[in-house]
């Protein structure tokens, strides 16, 4: 069924098409809307779930703790402080192997309030262990809960949806919402691969001494690279299932591109305009949106951008003291590969600043002017 | 005659849910108050711990000392936790079940505060039990704010005594209108027994505030554990007593008083406070005017709970 | 112990790769493996121990022990077993001084523990006739036991359980000693004392009345003929009264004499007023005796009613009966009448000065504040001392009072008499019943040891109850206590160490008295034993001071579930030391002091 809806909706709807069990959540502009259509959906028998109503967003990811390890299916979602204040929650779950799945809405953090677009909050939970797919249409979040879901549960480790404040989750887009049915053969009902359970009653985590810990770490980048192996696997049955296509990464006309834009999120959107008119143009343009960030597609990156002679990484986030991580994280997976283009880094559209097309051309134009990239990030359209 | 444990025989001698091997100090009160907690809840009953001194000592992995489900979780989020896990288990249609969170005052009166507050407010079908150690014993005795007032510990600075009054959890858990409250103590067996049998089967907010000696803690012996305990009932330091919700009625218009104060055990002779601080190394530097002084609170206190208790 | 032990069902896991981590970090075992008992350096022990009123009594009456078989309903063993320690609990039950109950821990508590009254209670609940459970065969040595009063009889029957063929000899026709013709009937029915003998006979005890030794018969021709003598023969001869000048001449009587004139059954007649000089039981019997044969009686006393070494329950009673005290007066001289009788006592007051040896205060004569009492008849009761003519033979000393070595036996000069043993009244042993016994008993034991050739004071330490002088018979024999764990008799629990905030606040039981004004006029017996309810409640109220009774509260109390339930096996519980870290919880909680922390290897 097609329908038009918001962004944070198509999150709503893929949460209630995999029957999740237990919601739990603090409101925070602007993921609330997300949370208010699950309410609804829960008061009006649509979704059969407990919803916890939580003071803090520490506790609303706590919370998923407890549930998640009595073997139910679990979701929340925040954005921005809140997801700064879940931090060390987001490194419990992911050390205890829970497989949550959680919206996050890309919100802007610093010493002053903004509650618009910037990844830097996601960004900043990459060391945690949680699983990170960034989104750029509402038809993408929708799908990709459902996604989520089943990586979660096959590798046991929380997903991570990231998609911007305001661009993506308050824009009306044509979704379409598949039937319960296919959903339900997709993602079957959770089962855990250790039940709680008062016959068989085993303690869950506890204190790991130096003899377990080390090996214990071990066993979550085990589980990360386990994911990335899946990862395929799952977009293949989904592909299947419901004829899209989500991979790893995507690309756009990199074909026969020298330049390669790398971009994540709803400036990707702007940025295929820029690319159809600088090709129009003869310029010879690709783009790679990123989608799966945590665990690290190395062998993907690598591969799409081995003929570019000049990487554009466009970050809508700050590293304080480095720039953006995108471009960072995308350096170091190019320093061990055969074929290392310069890589050009642009902050743009910090706390939501408006990126438009115009704004992406005229940053490859300045890129193509260069011959080599300057250290320091480029802060493109920074009020001098 | 000797009085009579009420806790039957059979359950005293055969449901033991809590194994030995612990590595709890000699004479802590913690694994005592689990084990009758235990007898009294029975096998359907997850045990969430942050961290404390149980955390630990209950078994590190891969092993477990408790033969009923145990969930750990960050320090602060117990109370949270726990509504996870009982909206989890009311999801998976288990019946008959109690989420109980095992607490030290840490994860109580201080960092779990906000979210003991939150599950308390929305009155999750939860059990929280708070064993009140009276500091930080786990990291090696420094203050928590359920530390009493001229107790030593290595946060109070050298020669120093803690000048503030421990914070008043009983009070603060009521006012969230929860649906039992309760104080117990292992020196009193019975009563604890018979008191987390009742909060079994209340739906709803439960909190019981135990009293948890602690021997290297408290600078006692440890054969003196529930010695000191009874101590503390038996001069009203710490009183117990419950708190149940009067069933409101709806045909009358009568404004009722919510609470049904009932106190459990009245002290058999008046005992005075000094003699409770007197027999403990932490209270070493309380001089006798502090300890006056503190009689006066006691008495207040005690007098107060007397008349609400009616 | 347990079917399997606990630390059998550790499972230990082995961890040698990070594979070996299991999903979601679950438990894959419990903490069995980590045997916490490494940590301890003390342990506790279940161990019996002497409770205070065991201590308390001179014979070692195992007090605790009849009163927990008692509390079973269990009457038969409750019988046999006070009677192992304590074999007149008929006679005991009613005269003695209850040290046991002036010791009860239960006394600071609320109100001691009716001791006397249950003894009684069990005591009257069979026959002494009844067939002994315990008797053995004789092992070959013979036994004259002079004296047939409580030493007598007590080293009798002791001497008959440990095999000896034992003879009682007596001058009186009618046996008992001061039981039969000291102590008045009210207090101590004659039928009782005569049922002790019948139960003494059955068990094959010969007894020779109107046999006296001295006269009738040589003692030396009892050290000849029988293995061992015990010699029991009290203290009979009254002390007389010095008073001025010629009072030698009136009709003073002796207060025992006229006691033993009643208990014959012989007619005497006292007059009007009688007064009785003295503060000893004697003193109070005579005084009631003379109030029953419609007199009015006083007692007159040098000291303070703090010093009087009568019972203070005699002297309430007699009280009651109308009996006046006066106190802090002595006699002074006697006013007769022209016919020689005497008309009144002239006495003079006294006040108390320094204390003197016994740590008594002296009773000094306040001058010239004299007073009159009138009298029609003295009684003198100021002591008995021992007449020991018939050991002239052996004994030089003119000591009233007869030296024994510690295992009592005598010190004769003759080696022929090697073999002697005394008790009683007539040796340096406080004048009551219960010491009675308890220097039969030990005589007893004293003279097995002999027989067998080993040092009495070796075994005595060993048998020893609590910090006094009460030696326990059945550990002599080893019998087997009531609880079936170990028992240090030499530690005494006294009140310090029980806690009594385990227990209940009740009164005692009430005793069945008569009231006075129907008691005074009569020489039944005044005071009847509880009915079974009452005694059977009064058990309940026993604290079982050092003694375990599996109240399980070290069950309870123990954090390291680590005291095992027993009930099914033989005793109810056992430590699991694999695991108990010896914290001690346990032992400070045990309400009764049963366990000892004792310190490790
Ligand atoms: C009036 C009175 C009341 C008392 N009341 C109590 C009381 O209530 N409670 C209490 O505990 N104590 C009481 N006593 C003390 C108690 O009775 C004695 O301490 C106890 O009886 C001593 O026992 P015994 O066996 O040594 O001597 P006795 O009971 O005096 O027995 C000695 C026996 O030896 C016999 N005998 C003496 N010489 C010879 C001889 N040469 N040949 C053969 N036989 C001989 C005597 O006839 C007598 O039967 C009382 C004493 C008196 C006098
Ligand atoms: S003999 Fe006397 S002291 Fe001993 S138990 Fe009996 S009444 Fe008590
Ligand atoms: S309470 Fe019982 S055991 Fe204890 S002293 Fe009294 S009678 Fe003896």
């Amino acid at each position: 069924m097609k329908k038009a809806i918001k962004g944070n909706h198509a999150v709503s709807h893929g949460v209630r098409l995999s029957k999740v069990g237990v919601i739990s959540a603090y409101p925070i502009t602007p993921q609330t809307t997300i949370v208010e259509a699950l309410s609804e959906m829960c008061a009006g028998g649509e979704l059969d779930a407990r919803f916890i109503k939580v003071e803090s967003e520490h506790s609303a990811m706590a919370a998923l703790i407890g549930a998640a390890t009595a073997g139910v299916r679990t979701f929340t979602a925040t954005s921005g402080n809140g997801l700064l204040l879940m931090h060390e929650v987001l490194h419990w779950t992911a050390g205890a192997r829970l497989p949550i799945v959680m919206a996050t809405v890309n919100r802007a953090v610093s010493g002053v309030w903004n509650i618009w677009a910037e990844q830097t909050d996601s960004l900043a939970q990459r060391d945690t262990g949680w699983i990170q797919i960034f989104c750029e249409s509402s038809q993408e979040l929708l799908d990709g809960v459902i996604m989520a879901y089943k990586l979660a549960e096959k590798v046991m480790l929380p997903v991570m949806i990231a998609y911007d404040a305001f661009f993506l989750s308050h824009t009306t887009e044509i979704v379409d919402i598949p039937d319960q049915e296919p959903v339900d053969r997709f993602i079957p009902p959770y089962v855990p691969p250790v039940s709680l359970s008062f016959d068989n009653p085993r303690m869950f985590g506890g204190f790991f001494a130096t003899d377990y810990f080390y090996e214990h770490r071990y066993t979550l980048q085990l589980a990360a690279q386990e994911a990335l192996a899946y990862y395929p696997e799952v977009c293949r049955e989904f592909t299947r299932d419901f004829g899209r296509t989500y991979d790893l990464i995507e690309t756009y006309r990199t074909e026969d591109a020298e330049i390669i834009l790398v971009t994540a999120g709803a400036i990707t959107s702007v940025s295929r305009i820029a690319v159809d008119q600088m090709q129009g143009r003869g310029v010879r343009v690709g783009l790679m949106k990123l989608r799966l960030f945590r665990p690290v597609p190395v062998d993907c990156w690598r591969k799409a951008l081995e003929k570019a002679t000049k990487v554009v990484v466009i970050d809508r986030n700050l590293s304080v003291g480095l720039g953006g991580i995108f471009a960072s994280e995308i350096r170091s997976v190019l320093y061990g590969s055969a074929h290392r283009p310069p890589i050009y880094s642009v902050i743009a559209g910090l706390g939501g600043r408006d990126v438009t097309p115009e704004d992406v051309e005229g940053i490859l134009n300045h890129v193509i002017a260069q011959d080599k990239p300057s250290d320091a990030p480029l802060f493109w359209g920074l009020k001098k | 005659m000797q009085k009579k444990f009420e806790i039957p025989r059979q359950v005293l001698v055969e449901q033991d849910l809590m194994q030995p091997g612990i590595t709890s100090c000699q004479g802590c009160a913690a694994p005592l108050s689990m084990k009758i907690a235990l007898k009294a809840l029975g096998e359907r009953t997850v045990v969430v711990f942050p961290a404390c001194c149980f955390a630990v000592f209950v078994g590190g992995y891969p092993y477990s000392s408790l033969k009923v489900p145990i969930i750990h979780c960050p320090f602060e989020t117990s109370a949270v936790v726990a509504s996870g896990a009982a909206a989890a288990l009311s999801v998976r249609g288990e019946k008959d079940t109690v989420v109980m969170v095992w607490a030290g005052d840490g994860g109580t009166f201080d960092i779990g505060m906000q979210a003991l507050s939150g599950a308390a407010e929305r009155n999750e079908n939860i059990l929280f039990v708070c064993y009140d150690n009276e500091a930080y014993m786990n990291t090696g005795i420094q203050r928590s704010s359920a530390t009493p007032m001229g107790a030593w510990t290595t946060t109070t600075p050298e020669g120093c005594i803690k000048e503030e009054s421990k914070k008043d959890i009983e009070q603060i858990m009521l006012a969230h209108h929860i649906s039992y409250m309760a104080t117990a103590s292992a020196a009193y067996p019975d009563d604890m027994f018979k008191k987390f049998q009742k909060a079994r089967g209340i739906s709803g907010m439960k909190f019981i505030h135990l009293l948890s000696a602690c021997p290297p803690g408290w600078r006692i012996d440890p054969a003196h554990t529930i010695k000191i305990m009874r101590l503390a009932t038996q001069t009203n330091v710490f009183p117990i007593y419950e708190v149940c919700k009067r069933p409101v009625s709806a045909d009358t218009e009568q404004i009722t008083e919510e609470w049904q104060y009932t106190i459990n055990v009245f002290p058999e002779k008046n005992v005075p406070v000094g003699s409770y601080f007197k027999s403990q190394g932490r209270f070493g530097l309380m001089t006798d005017e502090m300890i006056q002084s503190t009689q006066k609170r006691v008495d207040r206190k005690w007098q107060e709970l007397v008349e609400k208790a009616g | 112990m347990a079917a399997k032990k606990r630390s059998e069902m550790a499972v230990k896991h082995e961890f040698k790769s990070y594979r070996d981590i299991t999903p979601m970090h679950v438990s894959l075992g419990n903490m069995l493996y980590n045997k916490t008992g490494a940590w301890r350096f003390i342990k506790p022990i279940y161990e019996d121990k002497a409770p205070a009123c065991q201590n308390a009594c001179p014979a070692g009456n195992d007090i605790e022990g009849w009163i927990k078989l008692l509390g079973r309903q269990e009457f038969e063993k409750a019988y046999w077993h006070l009677k192992r320690e304590e074999p007149f609990p008929a006679i005991l039950g009613r005269v003695c001084f209850k040290f046991c109950e002036g010791a009860c821990n239960r006394g600071v508590f609320d109100d001691g523990i009716r001791i006397q009254e249950l003894e009684r209670f069990v005591g009257d609940r069979f026959s002494p006739a009844t067939p002994h459970p315990e008797l053995p065969a004789y092992n070959g040595k013979r036994l004259a036991v002079v004296g047939s009063g409580p030493a007598g009889m007590s080293a009798a029957y002791f001497a008959r359980l440990l095999g000896f063929a034992v003879t009682i000899f007596d001058r009186e026709t009618l046996p008992g000693g001061i039981l039969r013709l000291g102590i008045p009937g009210y207090r101590l029915p004659r039928q009782v004392v005569a049922a002790e003998f019948e139960g003494l006979s059955r068990m094959g005890i010969d007894l020779k009345l109107g046999t006296e030794i001295g006269k009738d018969m040589a003692l030396a021709t009892l050290t000849e003929t029988f293995d061992y003598v015990f010699l029991a023969t009290g203290a009979h001869r009254s002390i007389p009264l010095q008073l001025t000048e010629n009072l030698s001449c009136c009709r003073i009587i002796s207060a025992l004499f006229l006691l033993k004139q009643v208990a014959r059954g012989e007619t005497v007649s006292l007059g009007k007023e009688v007064v009785v000089i003295g503060g000893g039981n004697t003193a109070i019997d005579a005084a009631r005796t003379a109030v029953r044969l419609g007199c009015r009686a006083t007692v007159l006393y040098r000291r303070s009613p703090t010093e009087m070494p009568a019972h203070p329950d005699e002297v309430r009673e007699a009280e009651e009966e109308g009996v006046c005290f006066r106190f802090l007066a002595a006699p002074e001289d006697i006013a007769l009448r022209p016919d020689e009788t005497i008309e009144k006592l002239v006495c003079c007051e006294m006040e108390l000065g320094p204390a003197d040896d016994s740590g008594r205060c002296r009773p000094l004569r306040k001058e010239g504040a004299t007073f009159d009492i009138p009298a029609d008849t003295i009684l003198m009761a100021v002591g008995e001392e021992a007449d020991m003519g018939y050991l002239s033979q052996f004994i030089a000393s003119t000591d009233p009072i007869l030296r024994t070595h510690e295992d009592l036996s005598v010190p004769f000069d003759t080696p022929a008499a090697a073999r002697v043993f005394a008790g009683g009244d007539m040796t340096d042993t406080p004048h009551t019943v219960v010491h009675a016994v308890a220097t039969g008993k030990k005589a007893a034991i004293a003279m097995d040891c002999n027989r067998r050739g080993i040092a009495f004071t070796d075994i005595q330490d060993h048998i020893r109850i609590g910090n006094g002088d009460a030696l326990s018979f059945s550990r002599y024999m080893n019998w087997a206590p009531v609880n079936p764990v170990p028992c240090n008799d030499r530690m005494v629990v006294d009140s310090s160490k029980i806690v009594y905030d385990y227990f209940i606040k009740s009164p005692g039981c009430n005793k069945m008295v008569q009231p006075a004004d129907q008691r005074r006029f009569s020489f039944a017996p005044y005071h009847d034993t509880l009915p079974e309810e009452q005694a059977l409640l009064e058990t309940r109220r026993c604290l079982h001071c050092g003694r375990c009774t599996e109240c399980d509260n070290c069950l309870i109390f123990c954090p390291d579930v680590s005291i095992l339930d027993q009930t099914r096996e033989t005793f109810g519980y056992a430590i699991d030391y694999d695991y108990c870290k010896g914290c001690g919880i346990c032992f400070t909680e045990c309400p009764r002091h049963a366990m000892t922390m004792v310190s490790e290897g």
